[in-house]
């Protein structure tokens, strides 16, 4: 099988979700990796420039990650060529003229086992394919330029927020930590950066906690925040609605800190604490800092 | 302005989805129907245009099954204007996004906001489709939406930070949140609506025929369980701490 990889870089490395595809797209068969140069994402001027790339090279498959970048360019591109699509896919198989994929529905409270017929656009969630490490050599990535005659918005400026430069995005980290309302207000919220700071980790939120405006939206985890999949996640004072698990069930292990012992997140948590955050996360950032030195 | 919004109208959030007895589709005997969050965020968004602006006009359109009616009454009694329906049962994703390029060169909007995915499939695919289909720009994932000198600006979520592009009109953008939280249909919405017709025609109408590139359904599962979770309640707070550190270590290898 043909497969083109659309690369994704995040400062001057390319994403993990890109050397998870190079992996499986090298697996397949036959492997095109390309990266579109411009100074940043806009729909129409990467779709153009990548669209004629599919037209040259008519790969049988196109993997993008299913970052917020790559799911928007893949379902225009997908559009624009005509192809079968799926987003956010978290298993990916060559079925004879076919992929089957594995994809999440309902906001995880669905695994759907899916026949693609070829020629497709897939998005695949980060994390979800297996990297070997080092037996999956650094790729070879192909340059080609976004086509900004197809440009019809114009770019005004970039509002940051404060938090945003130094940590780990929610999208790629490996180990998260959320807070939820046990927290009891913004003001608190270093006890939960401290900890993600300790394990190199990003820091997320549930709903009632971006609703209350306490953290920004970007931080949500669930069912209309981000859905993620790290190594380990860590849920400090949130009860576990499941508009919140389906957002991060997949985790492969899950800590829970929580003062109810009746918590849903309980149900779920392969490590449970029931204690107060404000008593247990001080003590607990110490042991880890502790653990990663010896 | 006029802004339209396409919705979906699936299994509202909080109901637990179960699959059907063929393995392969949803049970949907007895479930409530809701519109999709996001495209509730875009109603929301439109609404509070209309509150700052009142001469904006905000209509709704479903491509889906009739049921969908209910889901056009729903946002017709949050303050919408106008709804209208096709009925299409089982059109793919590309029909979809066909049919409503259709409405949108009759009813000639400004703006469509359409919520960033469906809560359903999760595939976030119409928006952008349509957008392609159209030939307009799309902006993806909004948070915002204000008027502007021969257009409007648009507020993207990314990560870091919001990054605002200015789109001239028409344009299409895709909503991630509103500023504000979907209002509820107050009493005098709700008898507003009843009165209010919903036109409904078949796809067919449109000149679409509901065929397009998609998937099939091969098997459909719960997720896995999980369980089997250990409670560390041994010592105190320092000692539970440091066994939690040592297992994440240890055992689950993830230190």
């Amino acid at each position: 099988m043909k497969t083109l990889v659309v690369a994704e870089r995040k400062g001057s490395e390319l994403r993990r979700v890109t050397l998870e595809l190079a992996a499986k797209a090298r697996e397949l068969g036959e492997a095109t990796i390309v990266e579109i140069a411009g100074e940043r994402y806009s729909p129409m001027p990467f779709v153009s420039a990548l669209a004629k790339k599919v037209e040259s090279e008519k790969p049988d498959l196109v993997l993008l990650g299913a970052t917020l970048n790559g799911r928007d360019l893949g379902a225009r591109l997908a559009a624009r060529l005509g192809r079968a699509y799926a987003a956010d896919v978290t298993g990916l198989r060559a079925e004879g003229n076919a992929v089957e994929v594995d994809k999440p529905m309902y906001a995880g409270k669905v695994r759907a086992k899916l026949r693609v017929d070829l020629p497709a656009v897939v998005s695949v969630r980060p994390g979800a394919l297996t990297l070997k490490g080092a037996a999956d050599a650094p790729p070879q990535v192909e340059n080609i330029e976004a086509d900004t005659s197809a440009e019809k918005l114009t770019f005004v400026k970039l509002e940051g927020t404060a938090t945003a430069a130094k940590r780990v995005s929610l999208s790629d980290a490996r180990v998260i930590v959320s807070g939820g309302r046990g927290l009891k207000g913004p003001e608190n919220w270093h006890l939960v950066e401290e900890l993600a700071d300790a394990l190199g980790g990003a820091v997320g939120a549930s709903r009632a906690v971006t609703d209350a405006g306490w953290r920004p939206n970007e931080e949500q985890v669930g069912q209309t925040g981000k859905t993620v999949t790290p190594d380990l996640y860590i849920a400090l004072g949130i009860s576990g609605a499941i508009q919140h698990l389906a957002g991060m069930t997949s985790s492969k292990v899950i800590v829970a800190v929580n003062k109810d012992p009746d918590a849903d997140i309980f149900k779920i948590a392969d490590y449970g604490v029931v204690a107060d955050v404000f008593e247990f996360v001080p003590a607990f950032t110490e042991a880890v800092k502790k653990a990663r030195a010896s | 302005m006029k802004i339209l919004i396409p919705l979906k109208q699936v299994p509202d959030s909080t109901v637990r989805v179960k699959v059907a007895p063929d393995g392969k589709s949803v049970a949907t005997e007895g479930i409530t129907w809701s519109i999709s969050p996001y495209d509730e965020y875009a109603i929301e968004m439109a609404l509070e245009r209309k509150d700052a602006d009142p001469s904006t006009v905000v209509a709704v359109v479903a491509v889906g099954p009739a049921r969908s009616r209910d889901a056009l009454r729903q946002a017709l009694a949050m303050g919408c204007d106008e709804a209208s329906l096709v009925i299409a049962d089982a059109a793919a994703p590309l029909a979809v996004a066909r049919a409503l390029a259709k409405v949108v060169e009759e009813a000639k909007p400004d703006l469509v906001l359409c919520g960033k995915q469906a809560s359903d499939d999760d595939q976030g695919f119409v928006g952008p489709a349509l957008a392609e289909l159209l030939g307009w720009p799309h902006v993806a994932t909004i948070t915002k939406v204000a008027p502007t000198d021969g257009g409007v600006e648009l507020w993207r979520e990314v990560e870091g930070g919001h990054e605002v592009w200015k789109a001239p009109l028409p344009a299409l953008a895709t909503v991630h949140k509103s500023e504000k939280e979907p209002r509820y249909p107050s009493l005098p919405g709700i008898m507003k609506a009843k009165k209010k017709e919903i036109p409904e025609r078949p796809i067919s109408a449109l000149g679409v025929d509901g065929s397009g590139p998609t998937w099939t359904v091969l098997s459909m599962e719960p997720p896995p369980t999980r369980g089997g979770g250990k409670i560390l309640k041994d010592g105190d707070a320092k000692q539970i701490a440091e066994q939690l550190a040592t297992a994440l270590r240890d055992e689950a290898k993830v230190l």
